[in-house]
């Protein structure tokens, strides 16, 4: 897999990641409010959309690429 | 793998063929990096209970720095030695040797930790595999498993990159599926914060907690094994690899996050008294703890049904994947070792027929094979088993194998971010087309430099992890050090013996090498501008040197 196909799969994928993470950090802020404890929660969310976020910009770098 | 074969280096020079797509160097890494989760969870579980997800968070962020270390080294020096490579060229030979033998210790461990591993995961589908249930059957297998792999190595058949790639992929939607399912449907934030506090680890359990989840990151040297042969290096591997960096950081932290705050689909099974036991401490136990990721998976709802059956069969092909990448990469690592004269050439010698370095693979399959045995004993001898509670605490089989894992990588990334410093001020010229964030620039003997403050905090932490697993683990203490003290009084007869600098390094024309590198990277921009940086430096120091030749009279 190539390429700007190769981008948009990843990009999908880091859809998935952005939901997941919201909803991990969405309902451990609802469920335990900002505790320490649920530090680690927090980190796995926040990765999740950073994660997401760079797929994003890969994928506009493909495009930008392409064009 | 698309890895060149090792037997063809010597007859036709080495030129590795750049074929690797985006997708083939980040399921390369996957599979070696990927795996360590399957290994790491259930003794991290065992060790930290509930901490488990601060052992990982901890070690996670240090991994992250060691990943951006690794990425910048292998974008601005693609070759396959890796964290050898790096320290060898920017702390000299003798560190060069100490980092190399390091990953050897790592690559023999991962040949016989995955490969039991791999044998866990299969018990789970067929019973009569199980270590604590048949300790001989165990070992014969994962004896048996050993000496295939090395067996295959020697004839040179691999698995194919197509192959590895289709596993990863898999693998990664099978493990995006299960965590999708786990924290949609079953995941308690309050059970979570619940079970942190009163199940939170003693602080020694937590240092070796902490020193265990380092394992869960080991593998870096596949990102620059897969620079040497990916096409224009500089921009895929920055890309990739911080895309597999967060993968697996994402992974690792999901899985602890999800043990320790997971309603289970199922009711758990009551412990050995009879007790009701919550899903971390199941998973952590000496049954599961080989296979947590399976058992885990089988309790997330709906899909675990599914996951029941093909997790552990998937989890078992991608340790063997792991475990072969061990044979393979030791092999090539002393290879390169003894091209530099930093082992005997006896490492470079290839069979005649099969053209691979059969002599390398035989001696760390041999070592792996006194690890597996040194690991089993205390199983297989009620004897045994008594020495070992006296002296080393009743450390099981799969325990002390993490431990020499986790020391030998403890050892060599502590060495890759002084080397990434030295290169920075000494090696100023290569061009870097990605740089670890964070740096602060100054001039250093007349050179416009940049340090890197995240390699500094890299290396603290990743030498608080070794000083972890000096103090936690009764074994690695011992059995860690002794190798390389080991390693480092037989380098230092082979270097007196064949005459080269015993604690100094031999001329190295690393010009020479760096234009080598880039040009066969493809990289024609990059190997353009290092030339005429070391033009720039070069007129800079003549002029530097005539204005002290002009002054010096005058004085």
């Amino acid at each position: 897999m190539r390429g700007e196909a190769y981008a948009r799969v990843r990009l999908v994928t880091g859809a998935v990641f952005a939901v997941l993470g919201g909803t991990i950090v969405v309902r451990t802020l609802l469920d335990s409010g900002l505790s320490l404890r649920a530090l680690p929660a927090f980190a796995l969310g926040a990765a999740m959309i950073l994660l997401a976020v760079f797929r994003f910009r890969d994928y506009l770098t493909a495009r930008r690429t392409r064009s | 793998m698309a890895t060149a074969n090792l037997a063809t280096a010597p007859a036709e020079e080495p030129s590795l063929r750049r074929s690797v797509t985006p997708w083939g160097s980040f399921s390369w890494g996957y599979s070696d990096v990927g795996a360590d989760i399957f290994v790491g969870l259930g003794l991290v579980l065992g060790a930290a209970a509930g901490a488990s997800n601060v052992a990982f968070l901890f070690a996670g962020i240090v991994y992250v720095c060691i990943g951006l270390a690794y990425t910048e080294l292998a974008a601005a020096y693609p070759v396959a030695g890796g964290g050898q490579y790096f320290v060898f060229r920017g702390l000299g030979d003798i560190f060069g040797f100490i980092a190399g033998w390091a990953v050897l210790l790592d690559f023999t461990i991962d040949i016989v930790l995955f490969a039991w591993s791999c044998i866990d995961y299969l018990s789970k589908l067929v019973p009569v595999l199980s270590f604590v249930d048949h300790p001989w059957v165990h070992f014969i297998v994962v004896f048996i498993v050993i000496a295939g792999l090395a067996i295959l190595n020697i004839i040179g058949v691999r698995e194919s990159s197509a192959f590895n790639e289709f596993v990863s992929g898999l693998d990664v939607v099978s493990e995006t599926t299960i965590l999708f399912f786990g924290f949609l449907f079953a995941f308690q934030p309050h059970l979570l914060v619940h079970t942190m506090s009163v199940s939170w680890p003693t602080p020694f359990n937590l240092m070796n907690g902490v020193s265990l989840a380092i394992i869960s990151f080991v593998g870096l040297e596949s990102i620059s094994q897969a620079a040497q042969e990916t096409q224009r290096p500089a921009s895929v591997i920055p890309r990739t690899s911080i895309s597999l960096i967060l993968t697996i950081l994402i992974f690792a932290l999901a899985y602890s996050n999800l043990a320790l705050g997971m309603q289970p689909w199922r009711a758990i099974p009551p412990d050995a008294h009879g007790h009701a036991q919550a899903l971390w401490h199941y998973l952590g136990n000496e049954n599961n703890n080989g296979a947590a990721v399976a058992v885990l998976a089988s309790y997330v709802p709906y899909f675990g049904v599914l996951a029941a059956l093909y997790v552990p069969l998937l989890g078992a092909i991608l340790l063997l994947i792991s475990s072969n990448s061990g044979v393979f990469g030791s092999s090539r690592i002393a290879y390169a070792m003894s091209g530099t004269n930093l082992l005997p050439s006896i490492f470079q010698r290839v069979h005649k027929k099969f053209r691979t370095p059969a002599i390398s693979i035989m001696t760390f399959c041999g070592f792996a094979i006194i690890e597996l045995i040194f690991a089993s004993l205390p199983s297989l001898s009620p004897p045994v088993k008594h020495v070992y509670a006296r002296l080393f605490r009743g450390e099981d089989g799969i325990t002390f194998l993490g431990d020499l894992y986790a020391f030998g990588a403890a050892a060599s990334y502590s060495f890759v971010f002084i080397a990434l410093i030295a290169l920075r001020l000494n090696d100023s010229q290569s061009p870097r087309r990605f740089k670890m964030p964070f740096n602060v620039p100054f001039t250093y003997r007349g050179n416009r430099v940049e340090f890197p403050v995240v390699a500094v905090i890299g290396f603290f932490g990743i030498v608080s992890i070794l000083a972890f697993t000096m103090i936690t683990h009764e074994i690695g203490r011992v059995a860690g050090p002794l190798w390389i003290l080991c390693g480092i009084g037989g380098y230092l007869i082979y270097r007196r013996h064949k005459a080269l600098p015993v604690f100094g390094s031999q001329t190295h024309d690393w010009r020479k090498a760096q234009i080598n590198i880039l040009q066969e990277a493809g990289e024609l921009e990059m190997m353009d501008e290092y030339l005429l940086n070391v033009r720039r430096m070069d007129v800079a120091a003549a002029a530097a040197a005539a204005a002290v030749a002009g002054k010096g009279p005058a004085r």
